[in-house]
């Protein structure tokens, strides 16, 4: 028989950035008879998911989940949407390729009975033509409308990641906490009582005082102030394979609502122009070896703070009764905006395996394994970034993890990207991601026999869809103003 | 930016070695998805016997079927084929007690608890029905109902299906789509093998009467002998005899019992060595014992099918020999094994069609479409086979090692066996906690595991806190709710002999 287990009753977040308010309320709403806590520790500037201005598909779906609204975040946070992101100069001066958000999908794969079942690996190899991407030309356009439903829709199923003004994201967050009655404690942390367990049984505080837990959700940033604290913790270095060490942020431009975000490969590193309606986010990943001068030309101006980077993760996200989240798990630079995506998706994956009062090691392990997979994934995906072409000439060469030299062999002699488990980009995002960055494409031998014919038929099917997506979405600023209104 | 393609070179020469299931489904695939990159040939001999090896399939065949352009109706009328929605699974945890491993889901997720840590919150109360009736794949198997799931996110979405065939009709209907898309038969004995001198590839297979055929590409599909593979090769066997001890079947087709239900489900019943298959067709019955020979002799098993048996039998019994085990590579050199010249798991959960398929799929993605063979190729395949085969091995064992019998030494033997370690972690994150170990790659998904942990009695210690804070009237409602749904909906199904019949004429059509 199966027996009852007694739910968490105490939970203390270390940590109140926009991760750490966003994990509170996502445990509160789990265990709404818990206590949860927030120590608004110092904010770390270096905690890149802290400070992200956006992120991918999932979390507007995790958002969803936790009721956390999305036009709430238009309204009050700067909410904006994303389709694509450009990348220019990964394959050579002038290359340019999109990656747009979402893959085709076959209605039959949308059923609950394809998500239990999986479509198999045998399910695939065959290939359907490849066409375009209605993200892409709403893009171009400069079209969209989210919210929209029903399977006759045009826009349905079209995935996008959101933006936002992070300050205000973060109050919008602090105002849902509020009324779920999680309660927030302005302190520095100054020690910990372990549990004898390989945890804490408590936090202490400045003032001597302490938070009894149950469960801590280390939200601190690259220091993972509370997990590191435990004797069994322990860091991977990625610096190894992730170039570099040192961001240059700019102060915000001008307004600007685009359905796109840029990476452009400069000589000085990589530079991140991310859209929004509260200003123009850039930011530069400096090349090893660029001097502050150089790195500002390249950045356009002054850079309004410069933030070290030193990547790696936790080894074991997970210790005793201490799970980090965000930074506090796993740091890199912001190259692509996976640092609040990784956070996110952790966090789903404790919100999959939350314990109870009593941990049982066997969850934890579980979510170590899949955490790290998801970490290593991250890592795997921008160490691809970085053994771009040109990117090698820009960054240095350097060795790349196996699994990475064999995915860039698979890709450039087959165009085959070998499946990974807890990826942060579906299959074909993966496909339009490496072919951006310049990375040379093989052709699958199965895609070489897709007749002309079907070809053809694939290519009107799609210019069919991509004016009824047009003709269905109004102009994207003007749709934004109205939601803004509300 | 894609690589610009090379010059056209002449057609990768494909030798695909026998002409039972997994030759003809190699050598339709390969002609039909590489159409201009390869051509096929296919030696077989009317002198070997094939072993037509499964007879129920897993869903995955659909998409496979579909993908080589043969038409659904057409298929399963040259094949005789019925629906299947699942495997009841009787006396396996214990006797007098039954399960079905549905194509399909139980439930559904609340608040991101999974719905069977409320059914453990629920039945610890005495306030659940068994786990199937909260499924609607299993309800409508338990009706002998079918029809064609739907797309969209209703209840009638929540399942799928697959086929029960003659494995016997299966093998030629593959081998006329074959032909029609031009692969070349030639009929005879392969008597040797020549090799290239310098690699060590196969060069050509010599016949008897002394002709030749050439390849780059050999496919081993010539059954245990494993003639390229094993025996030319010398690829090493892995045996997992010690695991899965069954390693006989006794096979003896019956007529249908006169007036009994079509059933749109296999029937896997344990007995004290083994356990033996019901498989409903169109014509006949599909019967037989799956067997080991350490703890029963074969006469002892054909006098134990003969028993068995409900409807009047067609043919003698007739037993095949098999090893469950795999080659330790399965492609070595230019050789690739499908089928059972690579490996073999017993048919318990139908997957005998399935790991062809899955191998001739992989083999379709890293195809040496240049002619040589790249290593790094080869050992992506074999690592990707590889993951594929344990993860399947590790759920075979399950069936067996979940179970409270004690009543042969067979049963014995199984229970307390030491199980794989990846096994053994899948089985205590079960039993600490109610959770499943999660891939996305491979075979058998959470739904599956629970359906033969919770039915084979292997209940977890502690499920997820989650599902004792809703309140338990609530959730018994919501479950009552359901099951009745299920109920009903299952209701307005037709039934399975009478949908097959109403698709008769469609199905008379396609042929």
């Amino acid at each position: 028989m199966s027996k009852a287990r007694a739910p968490l009753q105490r939970i203390v977040v270390a940590g109140a950035g926009q991760v750490g308010v966003l994990a509170a309320i996502a445990v509160k709403r789990a265990v709404p008879d818990a206590q949860v806590a927030v120590i608004g520790i110092p904010p770390d500037p270096t905690a890149f998911a802290d400070h992200a201005s956006g992120a991918l598909p999932f979390t507007v779906r995790l958002h969803e989940r936790l009721g956390v609204s999305e036009a709430a975040l238009v309204a009050r946070a700067g909410g904006s949407h994303r389709l694509l992101t450009r990348y220019f100069g990964w394959g050579g001066g002038g290359s340019h390729g999109a990656v747009p958000y979402g893959a085709p999908l076959d209605p039959a794969q949308r059923t609950a009975f394809a998500r239990e079942w999986g479509g198999g690996t045998a399910q695939r190899g065959g290939a359907s033509p490849a066409t375009g991407s209605i993200a892409e030309v709403l893009t171009d356009a400069g079209r969209f409308a989210s919210g929209t439903d029903g399977n006759t829709d045009p826009l349905a199923g079209l995935e996008y990641g959101m933006r936002w003004n992070p300050p205000a994201y973060r109050d919008l967050l602090i105002a849902g906490a509020r009324a779920l009655g999680i309660d927030y404690v302005s302190a520095d942390i100054a020690g910990a009582r372990p549990d004898g367990q390989g945890g804490f049984a408590a936090l202490v505080l400045e003032d001597g005082s302490e938070l009894e837990a149950d469960l801590i959700l280390d939200c601190s940033g690259p220091a993972a102030r509370v997990l590191s604290a435990l004797p069994d913790h322990g860091r991977s270095d990625w610096s190894p394979h992730l170039p570099v060490a040192r961001v240059m942020v700019a102060s915000p431009g001008s307004p600007m609502a685009a359905l796109e975000d840029r990476y452009t490969l400069l000589d000085q590193g990589w530079l991140g122009e991310l859209a929004g309606r509260d200003g123009l986010r850039r930011m530069l990943g400096l090349a090893s070896g660029v001097s502050d001068a150089a790195g500002a030309e390249a950045l356009g101006c002054e850079p309004q703070i410069v933030l070290p980077v030193a990547p790696g993760c936790a080894q074991r996200a997970w210790i005793g009764n201490v799970v980090a989240l965000g930074d506090a798990a796993a740091t890199f630079d912001p190259l692509s905006g996976l640092n609040l995506d990784l956070a996110h998706r952790q966090l789903d994956l404790l919100l999959e395996l939350l314990p109870g009062r009593e941990i049982v090691g066997g969850e934890r392990a579980e979510f170590n394994r899949r955490a790290d997979l998801m970490a290593h994934g991250v890592r795997n995906t921008l160490a691809a970034h970085f053994a771009a072409p040109r990117a090698q000439a820009i960054f240095g060469a350097r060795a790349q993890p196996g699994s990475v030299e064999q995915t860039l062999d698979q890709f450039s002699r087959r165009g085959r990207l070998p499946f990974q488990d807890e990826a942060s980009f579906l299959p074909e995002e993966r496909q339009r991601l490496f072919a951006a960055l310049g990375h040379p494409r093989g052709i699958p031998p199965q895609e070489r026999a897709v007749s002309e014919g079907a070809i053809e038929a694939a290519r009107r099917a799609f210019a069919a869809q991509a004016k009824a997506a047009l003709a269905a979405s109004p102009p994207y600023t003007r749709w934004l103003a109205q939601v803004a209104r509300g | 930016m894609s690589a610009e393609p090379t010059m056209r070179r002449r057609p990768v020469r494909v030798v695909v070695l026998g002409g039972g299931t997994a030759g003809w489904m190699s050598a339709a695939a390969i002609a039909a998805l590489l159409p201009d990159l390869a051509s096929v040939d296919l030696v077989e001999s009317e002198d070997i016997g094939i072993v037509g090896v499964g007879e129920a399939t897993l869903p995955h065949i659909r998409g496979f079927v579909e993908r080589l352009g043969i038409d659904e109706a057409a298929f399963m009328k040259a094949t005789h084929a019925t629906y299947k929605l699942g495997i009841d699974f009787r006396d396996f945890g214990r006797i007098g007690e039954s399960y079905i491993h549905p194509f399909g889901t139980f439930g559904e997720k609340v608040a991101d608890v999974g719905f069977h840590h409320y059914w453990l919150e629920m039945q610890r109360r005495g306030e659940a029905s068994a786990i199937g009736a909260y499924s609607f794949a299993v309800a409508a198997a338990r009706a002998n109902r079918f029809a064609p799931p739907d797309t969209g996110e209703g209840l009638r979405s929540t399942y799928g299906y697959a086929y029960q065939f003659d494995a016997t009709l299966f093998g030629p209907f593959m081998r006329d789509h074959a032909l029609s898309l031009g692969v070349t038969r030639h009929e005879g004995l392969v008597t040797g093998v020549e090799r290239d001198g310098a690699s060590g590839d196969v060069a050509a297979l010599v016949l008897k009467d002394g002709r030749r055929i050439e390849g780059d590409l050999f496919i081993d599909c010539s059954g245990f002998r494993s003639i390229l593979l094993g025996g030319e090769l010398g690829a090493e066997w892995e045996d997992w005899t010690h695991w899965l001890p069954c390693d006989r079947a006794a096979a003896m087709p019956c007529h249908h019992v006169p007036g009994a239900p079509l059933r749109p489900y296999t029937t896997a019943t344990a007995m004290p060595t083994g356990w033996r298959w019901q498989i409903p067709l169109q014509h006949r019955m599909g019967n037989g014992y799956v067997f080991a020979s350490a703890f029963t002799d074969e006469d002892h098993a054909c006098e134990a099918i003969r028993q068995a048996a409900e409807g009047e039998p067609l043919a003698d019994p007739r037993v095949l020999r098999f090893r469950p085990g795999r080659r330790a590579r399965s492609w070595a050199h230019n050789v690739v094994g499908v089928g059972l010249a690579s490996g073999f798991l017993e048919p318990l959960e139908s997957t005998s069609i399935y790991l062809a398929q899955m191998a001739i799929t992989y083999l379709v993605e890293l195809f040496p479409a240049e002619g040589a063979v790249d290593p790094r190729d080869r050992d992506e395949f074999n690592r990707l086979v590889d993951m594929e085969y344990d993860r399947v091995r590790d759920f075979l064992i399950l069936h067996y090692h979940a179970t409270t019998r004690d009543d042969s030494p067979f049963w014995d033997h199984v229970r307390t066996m030491t199980v794989p370690d990846s096994l053994a972690a899948k089985m205590a994150l079960w039993r600490e906690a109610g959770r499943i170990e999660r891939y996305e790659d491979g075979l058998f998904y959470d739904a599956s595991w629970i359906a033969v942990y919770l039915g084979q009695g292997m209940l977890p210690e502690r499920h997820d806190p989650r599902a004792a804070i809703a309140d338990p009237a609530r959730v018994a409602r919501a479950l009552e709710r359901l099951r009745h749904t299920i109920g009903e909906d299952v209701a307005a199904l037709p039934d399975h002999r009478a949908y097959l019949n109403r698709e008769a004429g469609r199905l008379a059509e396609a042929a």
